[in-house]
């Protein structure tokens, strides 16, 4: 009896910590039960294609939420870095400047997010709704509720709508933002130190780490995220808006991230479990789309997800 | 009672704005403005004052623009569908709204979530409710029908207050809405709740010291549980409002409102961190929000710069707050030399 | 009546994790007695006391109020039954008035809640009188001075109309006047038969105002005596264990090596804080250890925090190493080879839900990183030695720091430090809640840190540790540096008495 507990409870401990992936895999099971089409290449390219935006932001801002903030701006950031690099392009401005100066303005706004944040020590969320009107507001001033549509550009509509090697470029992008924030946490001290901040900024400034510079330079590194979802998006749909990234956009991308396992009140978590949390979400969004599920049950079992995510989380 | 400084800053700041706007914009000072005004903010401020309670036990809630929603979908169900009369529907109404509430405290309380997240979960399921309950779905034809029930059409009512009182010969007085007696109402029995009640103490212990709270003894869990039921209570209150304008409801309804309520309750001077505040500051708070937006839009300011203005309000709105609890620091340093001093 | 204990706790035993916080204690309060519960840091009395509040239910034990059983672990019931506790941190709502303090979780109403101002602020009123206290009821609490908060902390226990009164550290904040006070307070409560239980580690206090007393070690009550029965020698030796106290007598012939090398590392010259601490002046050499001893509320650990950067003084001048400096914050201290273990390692101190090896390499990061990439491999490796040097159990790097024993977290704190190679080391109270064993270790740590030639700088409340430890000893009072004496020089007494002169 006790022998069964225990190797139970050790059953318990392994999966544990993997019980993300092993979720993956059985829903995906599920649904290829369901409805083999869902095992499809062109159907699995496109989950990983259609979860880029928010996967690149959340994992952009998985840092932000390590450190016990959170950034709701990132709706209108994403509409003002795919306007900026449209109305540079209509300047005739060469790509890379185009680029340059939509994902500035990103990392900018990120900068006075974190600036606010950090050294004001204003609360995050009030702080970031704060900027989420201001900054809807600006893209609004800057290109109107019109549909400003991309033409003739070639180079730049690659960017979110070509192909490389069978594969659509936006996926590229995606990975290799994903290795370079794995890459940032796992071996550079800025992973260790946002880790340090969440868990006890206070012991992080007594040993001597700048915590306020790095809270500042994590919030640049949401915006960032925000702001090539945005350049991205504007290339796939050939438009660029001010009303783009709706109201909602900012809850999905921290959903995705506290899916994954990081912690809303700083100190645990990981990029990479941010990745999973985008793929199970995407997965889940896409298989019901197959199974024709209808958007009630879909928004009903994100929340459910939310919950019992976390109330696990909870009970280890 | 004791004015706190924020709350009196935020009475000064009102009264200067409303000055500002009365001078320098063209037809503000019109009857028809201040009409506008109680119309379109009544339902802010009742959401911003159910909010506080959240708030004041260090919590938040998302999900209050998605309950508006369900209890405006279940009244649009219950008159177009089961055709139930309207004093039926009411108090369901509210009672699906304080029990959302009252769901997401218990997340809270039992499964110990964190309040954004539980908040933000029932937010999206809240809204995949609305559309499993909608009626525009299940039986087409009806989403052109308007609710006609008198008990519901009923609350959007409008009264010459200013006639009855004979001052509408002196000046030209707005006909004050009947959503704007209902936010007054809440706004009296909440205050005299927050300040007047065991309840409305233990909820200020609960979010300045929760490990006071504990030991002294106080059911910290009922009181959160109950902080929430409210949150959802005002959030019914306002669907239903909604609803009476619009004699419709759509699946929409409510949609972004908690984050205007939320901003709202801060620049009412409720603090994030707990234990500080009363509901006058948030309602006084939306209506800061809304003289300012009206202002605006009178003196043809574009709404994109109101939202840029909208921001900068809020971010001086915490600022301020920041400030003053930095000066209450330094007070207490003060306090604690002359102490040494006399020592 | 007289004869059944207002408090009886039979066996009680509370075990966290696998490690015993309290084993088998047990405490008998009568009506009218006032009980010293004593013991070092970690000795197991603050678990005893939660239980007794109900905060923190017990592994095994039960405890009778009033000859009744009561339930545990319900801070309500224990009200109801009439224990109130005075804590050591504050339990004050900081946004509400002094009067809803006061009635916290017990307002006064009349039905529907709705508070009776009156009567509560009659009560209050009267209470305030009875005890000569005066308070502003209307008063913010997050206003008040600390001394006043305490005082509302006292009032607020005592508007339960408790019949028993457990008092954690109840002057720690208190001036000398004020202890007076609060003690014929505690005199007067003792005549209308309520209960006490005094902790305190202020055995002029205990001597001062206590009939009986409760000596505890390691989670185990191991002494119970009448205060008339005993000497101060006698309990401080109960207090620390014969082996400690023999040790420390032993480390008592050890060279003491004050001034160490005679080479000034630090230099404190008319260092003023306005309203914390006035006209500090003393050198610290290197190659010694130097205690700076007083009561809690005297400002050491404010002055020391100055030392490191993470406060600022207002005027004087601080030298390091003959350099004029004022750090704006730790980073610049930490340049200089400067170390600080603060006191409370759980808030400022370490990461708890980082590895050990993570905790380790805190503060010297810039050693493990190349072109900007951290190698984890010379990371593991410093911190496989630091464990090996300090002898952390259990000897796993990957381990969360949360999962150590109190002993084993502090060494990997001060292990953190000695990565620095620091010239000056800070330590802020290096040994609360460790065991005694420990103890022992960091003691030895810390003199082989000196042996090593750095300046020693340590901050304690603790007189034997202060004796065991010192070369030279620094008394504070009051915000000021009232004397300071060579270790080999001077005695226990004198120290006591210049701690306790006029706080």
């Amino acid at each position: 009896m006790s022998a069964a507990r225990t190797s139970i409870a050790s059953l318990a401990r392994r999966i544990g910590p993997n019980a993300l992936p092993i979720a993956i895999l059985v829903i995906v099971i599920a649904f290829a039960i369901a409805q083999p089409a869902f095992l499809k290449p062109d159907n699995l390219i496109g989950i990983v294609r259609q979860v880029a935006l928010v996967g690149i932001m959340a994992i952009c801002t998985t840092f932000v939420i390590m450190t016990g903030g959170v950034d709701l701006s990132v709706g209108p950031v994403l509409a003002i870095g795919g306007l900026v690099s449209f109305f540079c392009l209509q300047l005739g401005l060469p790509l890379p400047i185009v680029l340059l100066a939509g994902l500035s303005v990103g990392v900018l706004i990120g900068f006075v997010n974190g600036a606010i944040i950090a050294f004001l020590q204003l609360p995050p969320i009030i702080v970031t709704l704060a900027t989420l009107s201001i900054v809807r507001g600006s893209a609004l001033i800057l290109g109107g509720t019109d549909q400003h549509i991309i033409r003739d550009e070639p180079a730049y509509s690659f960017i979110g709508a070509g192909t490389l090697a069978g594969l659509p470029f936006s996926i590229y992008l995606f990975v290799l933002v994903a290795l370079a924030m794995i890459f940032i946490q796992r071996q550079t001290p800025l992973g260790l130190l946002v880790t340090a901040i969440g868990d006890n900024e206070r012991a992080a400034y007594l040993s001597g780490h700048r915590t306020r510079m790095t809270k500042t330079l994590v919030y640049g590194i949401s915006g960032f995220g925000a702001a090539l979802a945005g350049i991205i998006q504007s290339s796939q749909v050939h438009t660029a808006s001010a009303n783009y990234g709706p109201f909602g956009t900012e809850l999905d991308v921290i959903a995705a991230v506290v899916v994954g396992g990081t912690s809303i009140m700083g100190g645990k978590g990981s990029v990479a479990r941010t990745i999973l949390g985008v793929l199970f979400l995407g997965i889940v969004n896409n298989g019901m789309n197959i199974l024709n599920v209808s958007i009630d049950i879909q928004l009903i079992a994100k929340g459910a997800i939310i919950v019992v995510a976390l109330a696990l989380a909870e009970l280890k | 009672m004791n004015i706190r400084p924020a709350t009196f800053a935020l009475i000064v700041f009102f009264a200067a704005i409303l000055a500002f706007f009365c001078i320098f914009a063209p037809r503000f000072a019109t009857p028809s403005t201040f009409e506008n005004l109680m119309a379109g903010f009544s339902f802010v401020a009742i959401l911003a004052i159910g909010q506080s309670f959240p708030i004041l036990t260090r919590g938040i809630d998302l999900s209050i623009g998605a309950i508006v929603a369900v209890v405006g979908m279940v009244t649009f169900d219950l008159s177009l569908i089961f055709h139930l009369p309207g004093y039926i529907i009411l108090p369901i109404a509210l009672l699906v709204g304080t029990l959302a509430g009252a769901i997401n405290g218990l997340l809270i309380v039992y499964l110990r979530l964190q309040p954004f997240i539980a908040t933000l979960a029932t937010l999206a399921t809240y809204r995949g409710l609305v559309y499993a309950i909608s009626g525009r779905q299940l039986v087409p034809g009806l989403s052109t029908t308007p609710i006609s029930d008198k008990w519901i059409t009923g609350l959007e009512n409008y009264y010459d207050v200013g006639g009855w009182l004979g001052l509408s010969k002196l000046i030209g007085m707005p006909w004050f809405p009947l959503s704007f007696f209902v936010m007054l109402g809440l706004f009296a029995l909440f205050q005299i709740i927050l300040l007047g009640t065991r309840f409305g103490r233990d909820v200020h212990t609960v979010g300045g010291n929760f490990e006071a709270a504990r030991l002294a003894g106080i059911n910290t869990g009922r009181i959160i549980i109950a902080a929430y039921a409210i949150s959802g209570f005002c959030a019914g209150v306002a669907a239903l409002l909604l609803v009476a304008r619009l004699t419709t409801s759509t699946e929409a309804l409510g949609f972004g409102m908690e984050l205007t309520a939320i901003a709202a309750a801060v620049i009412g001077g409720v603090s994030l961190a707990g234990g500080v505040g009363s509901v006058f500051g948030p309602a006084l708070g939306a209506f800061f929000l809304g003289v300012v937006l009206l202002g605006l839009t009178q003196m043809g300011i574009s709404q994109y710069v109101q939202q840029i203005i909208t921001g900068a309000i809020l971010l001086a709105a915490v600022g301020y707050d920041r400030l003053l609890v930095l000066r209450r620091q330094r007070r207490v340093t003060a306090n604690i030399s002359q102490v040494a001093a006399d020592g | 009546m007289a004869d059944t204990p207002i408090i009886k706790a039979i066996g009680l035993t509370k075990v966290y994790g696998n490690l015993p916080a309290l084993s088998d204690a047990n405490l008998t309060v009568m009506p009218g007695e006032v009980r010293a519960l004593i013991g070092s840091n970690g000795a197991g009395k603050s678990t005893l006391i939660k239980i007794l509040t109900g905060a923190v239910s017990p592994t095994l034990g039960r405890v009778q109020l009033n000859g009744e059983t009561a339930p545990l672990g319900d801070p309500s019931e224990m009200i109801r039954r009439g224990v109130a506790c005075i804590y050591q941190h504050s339990n004050l709502a900081p946004a509400m008035s002094v009067l809803d303090n006061m009635f916290l979780g017990r307002q006064r109403a009349y039905r529907f809640g709705l508070l009776d101002r009156r009567r509560q602020r009659k009560e209050a009123l009267a209470l305030l009188e009875k005890h000569a206290i005066d308070l502003d009821l209307d008063a913010t609490v997050a206003n008040l001075p600390t001394v006043k908060q305490k005082e509302v902390e006292i009032m607020k226990a005592l508007a339960l109309d408790a019949r028993a009164i457990l008092m954690d550290e109840p002057t720690g904040w208190l001036a000398a006047s004020e202890v007076a006070k609060l003690h014929a307070t505690i005199r007067a409560l003792k005549g209308r038969g309520v209960g006490i239980v005094y902790i305190s580690h202020m055995l002029d206090e205990i001597f001062a105002v206590c009939d009986t007393m409760t000596i505890m070690r390691d989670g185990k009550v191991i002494a119970e005596s009448a205060v008339a029965d005993i000497d101060r020698p006698r309990v401080v030796a109960l207090m620390v264990g014969e082996k400690l106290a023999r040790e420390s007598a032993q480390a008592t012939h050890q060279k003491r090596q004050p001034r160490g090398t005679g080479e000034v590392r630090l230099s404190a010259k008319n260092l003023t804080k306005r309203g914390v601490f006035r006209d500090i002046s003393f050198d610290l050499h290197a190659g010694e250890i130097f205690c700076i001893t007083g009561l809690i509320g005297s400002k050491r650990t404010e002055l020391i925090r100055t030392f490191f950067g993470s406060d600022r003084f207002d005027s004087g001048t601080l030298e390091v190493e003959g350099k004029s400096v004022a750090f704006r914050g730790p980073t610049q201290a930490i340049a200089h080879g400067i170390g600080f273990v603060p006191e409370d390692r759980h808030r400022e101190g370490l990461m708890l839900d980082m590895s050990m090896t993570e905790n380790l390499a805190m503060a010297t990061l810039n050693r493990f990183h190349r072109a900007g990439l951290i190698s984890l491999r010379k990371m593991v490796e410093a911190g496989k030695r630091s464990i090996a040097n300090l002898s952390i159990q259990p000897p796993d790097g990957k381990r969360p720091v949360r999962l150590l024993s109190g002993g084993n977290q502090q060494k990997v704190l001060v292990g953190k430090w000695l990565n620095l190679g620091p010239r000056i080391i800070i330590l802020d109270e290096p040994t609360v809640g460790v065991d005694v064993g420990a103890k022992a270790e960091i003691y030895a740590i810390l003199r082989a840190e000196r042996d090593r030639g750095a300046a020693v700088l340590v901050v304690s409340s603790d007189l034997e540790e202060v004796m065991t430890v010192a070369d030279r000893i620094g008394v504070m009072a009051a915000g000021r540096l009232k004397a300071v004496h060579d270790a080999d020089k001077t005695g226990m007494d004198e120290i006591v008495r210049e701690i306790g002169g006029d706080a």
